[in-house]
């Protein structure tokens, strides 16, 4: 290995690890979000570094920018609400004693440092399982090797994945009932014309991203993703504006993934076969089922996320609904 | 692995059930109940099969570990899994009669979604036997439990269900991190890797992660701060879900990695005991002050799980050959009494229209079934026989006195006399009628039907301390490949 | 020096960061951050865990255990983000006459 790739690399970690506490420190809000998303994109690119490039891709797409949207949204909330001036620690519940602070701050470095010492002082390069997996890649039904741990060996963590998503915008949908209408950000006509044209091209390369991830980097979470950051040019641009008569719709696109999967684990079961057992043969065809249908249920269900509010008719006042 | 897979099925049944109750708010209620109904009948199958065959092993997928995700059913889980049943169905009566009425229209419409994906979660960790599978099973706990702490709306509820959020995501990203660092010592996940690890600095470090982060979850003094506002500010039935049973299941987990802890030495046994002290002795000072009586309810889950964790550190040089069980009695004692307890403390608000104790015996309403439901929960959670609760505390007594461990006795006697003083505030004040004011005695005021359930539990706690030789010995079905 | 070992401290570091700002910090919005941070420092121990000296394959289990974690870390972060709007307006209310 190179000196100089090493010198990279050694930069990078410095890099990741000085934006990770300036996103903490900076005082502005904006700024702050702007750090992170730096910092998650360095991430993902170290990420690159370590021969992880579907982790690289799902950092980049859902762990920052999904993410990075999020909070940019509800810092416009924040912000729209009143508190036209708000900064940081306006909204704190009591200050925290400086002693406090600095006592904090030495218990989350000695037990970084503690652990540091424990890990490196014992035999690293233990074999994984990389062994198990490729013996069982031909039985997989798919030639990506993560797609093949998601979807196949390790498919009970998935389907509970995308439950945790599921319970998410459940949690999301119950926490902001009643509330007024969100200030909703927006972008002019100029980028609601590049929305129109980018759209289709977009949606595109997510459903390509799918695709491929039988073979390549990328897969169901990649793919979800890249449709949801149309889903959310859409909201943004005003191209969608979500009306209450399509709530009953958007709850059956949320539950639909969670359904496939888990109904799929429970009927390929029985003739000596356990749940999740799916018969070789047609292991590719219910991967890409499951897949597709995971797919289009984590884009809706971004969506919604980054939407918020579930979109009730709004009688009057029902900010203090009980 | 013979006859049908119940194991699954008890983690996808309410899985299935959550989808329904949320396309289908109208008819959440009906779903939900049926569906709890219908998990609980899996889990009495799964009891059926596991005393018979001892231990039940599912390879999911049929990839079997370390490839691949194992359930596994042993009594221990099977125990975990029948209180979640019970607590469950009980508490799901009395949310019908609690959410009904136009006016909590919407808490209704999302309890029983909430509710179903968090007994799919909390099923999916009592059967779970990888790490990694346990992380995402305590996020979905998380998720939904703080989804029904925040059901009320009010900013109080809110508040603490944020700090709530904030504890909760810490505590499983603690635990993230430890599973991270195992899996660079050993390259698996699976408990059978971890039982078989040899012991090293690492390993222990990244256990101790994960126990902190677990620690935070089950509110461990001092990591209880989140607590009590939480499960206080809650609606009634969704405070007995998370005093009951959320706690568990992060207890539950500590509970079996501890039987698997490679290097769990007696210093660590004795700091852990040390933080259970604490909590009895803190939790205990604190619900004597209690304003409120959710508030008192709430802190004296924290001195009871403190108690947990002392049953459980009493082991002491013999290992945790016995004092799991201590703990395990205890767990199951203390969720199905203070389910119990909060659903009565919340049928003892409605009632009077407030819960300041205090205020208590000037009330000229008295609910008197939620009162004596009360009553006999608080025997079970201070330990007087014949309840659950007194085993639990037997078995915890009498193995720390044979080990010759009187700090623990000690200990176990304070919190025991603490309990004693907080239940006592409010017991006397059910009790005083020479204050009432505000026109005479409305003493039959909350015969309801509402008031069934909880009494049913409660009277459960008490007579299930009975029946409490047949509990540990299918507790123990199964544990030869799991605890050591 | 490897990749790995510069990379394992970066992402002990960086979960370090997240956790002091968990803890310490008052702002809603800088503590779930710090959360984040918490996670992605866990996903670099596993990623690290996974690594092999080229020209050897990297194990493919993490990788797909650390996909699961974002997409969890993003449903948590969704959900106390809903919170902390929702409590602002509350509390922006209550401060209005």
């Amino acid at each position: 290995m190179s000196d100089a790739l090493l010198l990279f690399d050694l930069l990078l970690a410095l890099a990741v690890v000085a934006i990770a506490a300036a996103a903490l420190l900076v005082r502005d809000a904006f700024a702050m979000i702007v750090l992170f998303v730096v910092f998650g994109l360095l991430s993902a690119l170290a990420w690159v570094r370590l021969a992880a490039p579907d982790v690289a891709l799902a950092e980049a797409a859902i762990g920052t920018g999904l993410t990075g949207a999020l909070l940019l949204k509800t810092l416009h909330h924040l912000r729209a609400r009143g508190m036209a001036g708000w900064q940081p620690g306006a909204v704190a519940q009591r200050p925290v004693p400086r002693a406090v602070a600095w006592l904090n701050a030495g218990l989350a470095l000695a037990v970084m440092a503690g652990l540091g010492v424990a890990i490196l002082g014992s035999p690293l390069r233990v074999t994984g399982l990389e062994i198990a997996v490729a013996e069982a890649m031909p039985l997989s039904g798919v030639e990506n090797p993560v797609t093949a741990v998601l979807l196949n060996f390790r498919a009970y963590d998935t389907l509970m994945e995308v439950v945790v998503l599921l319970s998410a915008v459940i949690v999301v949908w119950q926490i902001e009932r009643g509330a007024g209408p969100a200030p909703a950000p927006s972008l002019g006509p100029v980028w609601q014309g590049f929305a129109r044209l980018t759209l289709p091209a977009a949606a595109l390369v997510g459903v390509y991203v799918l695709w491929a991830g039988a073979e390549a980097p990328g897969g169901a979470f990649q793919g979800g993703a890249m449709l949801a950051a149309i889903g959310l040019m859409m909201l943004l641009t005003g191209l969608y504006r979500p009306h209450p008569d399509h709530r009953g719709l958007a709850r059956l696109l949320f539950v639909l993934g969670t359904v496939a999967f888990a109904a799929t684990a429970l009927l390929v079961a029985g003739g000596g076969r356990a749940s999740f057992e799916y018969p070789p043969s047609y292991a590719k065809t219910l991967i890409l089922l499951i897949e597709a249908l995971v797919t289009i249920s984590i884009a809706v269900t971004l969506t919604a996320l980054f939407h918020g509010r579930e979109p009730v008719a709004l009688k009057g006042d029902l900010r203090h609904d009980p | 692995m013979t006859g049908p897979d119940w194991l699954t099925l008890s983690i996808i049944l309410p899985l299935f059930g959550a989808v329904a109750a949320f396309i289908l708010p109208r008819a959440a209620a009906g779903l939900g109940l049926t569906t709890v109904a219908a998990t609980t009948l899996c889990v009495l199958m799964m009891a059926d099969q596991v005393a018979a065959l001892g231990a039940v092993t599912v390879p999911l997928g049929g990839w079997g570990a370390p490839l691949g995700i194992e359930l596994r059913a042993d009594g221990l889980s099977v125990a975990m899994l029948a209180l979640t049943g019970m607590v469950g169905l009980l508490v799901s009566v009395s949310a019908i009669d609690a959410f009904a009425g136009d006016r909590t229209a919407r808490q209704r419409q999302y309890f029983w979604p909430l509710w179903l994906l968090l007994l799919s979660g909390l099923n999916g960790v009592y059967l779970g036997t990888d790490l990694f599978n346990l992380y995402v099973m305590i996020e979905i706990i998380a998720l939904a439990a703080v989804g029904l702490t925040v059901l009320g709306g009010t900013r109080e509820a809110l508040r603490a269900g944020l700090d709530y959020v904030y504890a909760s995501i810490l505590g499983a990203l603690l635990f993230l991190l430890g599973v991270g660092l195992i899996y660079l010592q050993l390259g698996r996940l699976d408990f059978a890797g971890v039982i078989a690890a040899p012991p090293s600095a690492a390993m222990t470090a990244a256990l101790a992660v994960m126990f902190v982060g677990l620690a935070l979850k089950t509110a461990l003094f001092p990591l209880h701060v989140w607590l009590p506002a939480a499960h206080a500010n809650a609606a009634a039935p969704a405070s007995a879900l998370l005093s009951g049973l959320v706690v568990k299941g992060a207890l539950y987990i500590v509970l079996r990695l501890a039987g698997y802890m490679p290097a769990l030495t007696e210093d660590i046994l004795t700091l852990i005991g040390l933080m259970g002290a604490g909590a009895v002795i803190w939790g205990g000072i604190q619900a004597l002050r209690a304003e409120r009586l959710k508030l008192l309810v709430a802190w004296s889950t924290v001195a009871q799980i403190g108690l947990i964790f002392v049953a459980l550190a009493r082991a002491g040089e013999r290992g945790l050959s016995d004092s799991w069980k201590a703990a395990a009695l205890l767990i199951l004692a203390h969720g199905i009494a203070k389910a119990a307890m909060f659903l009565a403390a919340g049928r003892i608000k409605d009632e009077i229209g407030h819960d300041r104790i205090r205020d208590l015996d000037r009330s000229p309403i008295r609910p008197t079934l939620a009162q004596v439901t009360f009553a006999l929960a608080a025997i079970s959670l201070i330990g007087l026989p014949p309840s659950l609760g007194f085993i639990g505390k037997w078995q915890l007594m009498e193995g720390a006195m044979m080990a010759g461990y009187w700090h623990w006795v000690a200990i176990t006697m304070i919190g025991t006399l603490f309990s004693v003083a907080y239940f006592s505030r409010v017991l006397a004040g059910f009790l005083r009628f020479d204050r009432v004011r505000g026109g005479p005695l409305a003493e039959h005021h909350g015969w309801s039907g509402a008031d069934a359930a909880p009494l049913i539990l409660a009277s459960a706690a008490v007579l299930l301390g009975l029946a409490a030789g047949p509990i540990i010995a299918f507790i123990d079905l199964g544990a030869g490949g799991a605890m050591p | 020096m490897t990749p790995d070992l510069i990379y394992g401290a970066a992402g002990l570091a960086v979960f370090g960061i997240g956790l002091w700002g968990a803890i310490a910090l008052q702002d809603r919005m800088r503590r779930l951050l710090g959360l984040k941070l918490c996670s992605v420092g866990a996903g670099f121990v596993l990623i690290v865990g996974a690594w092999r000296e080229p020209p050897a394959a990297p194990d493919p289990m993490p990788h797909a255990l650390v996909i699961t974690g974002i997409v969890v870390m993003l449903s948590a972060t969704a959900a106390a983000l809903a919170l902390i709007r929702r409590l602002h307006d509350l509390e922006d209310a209550d401060d209005r006459p």
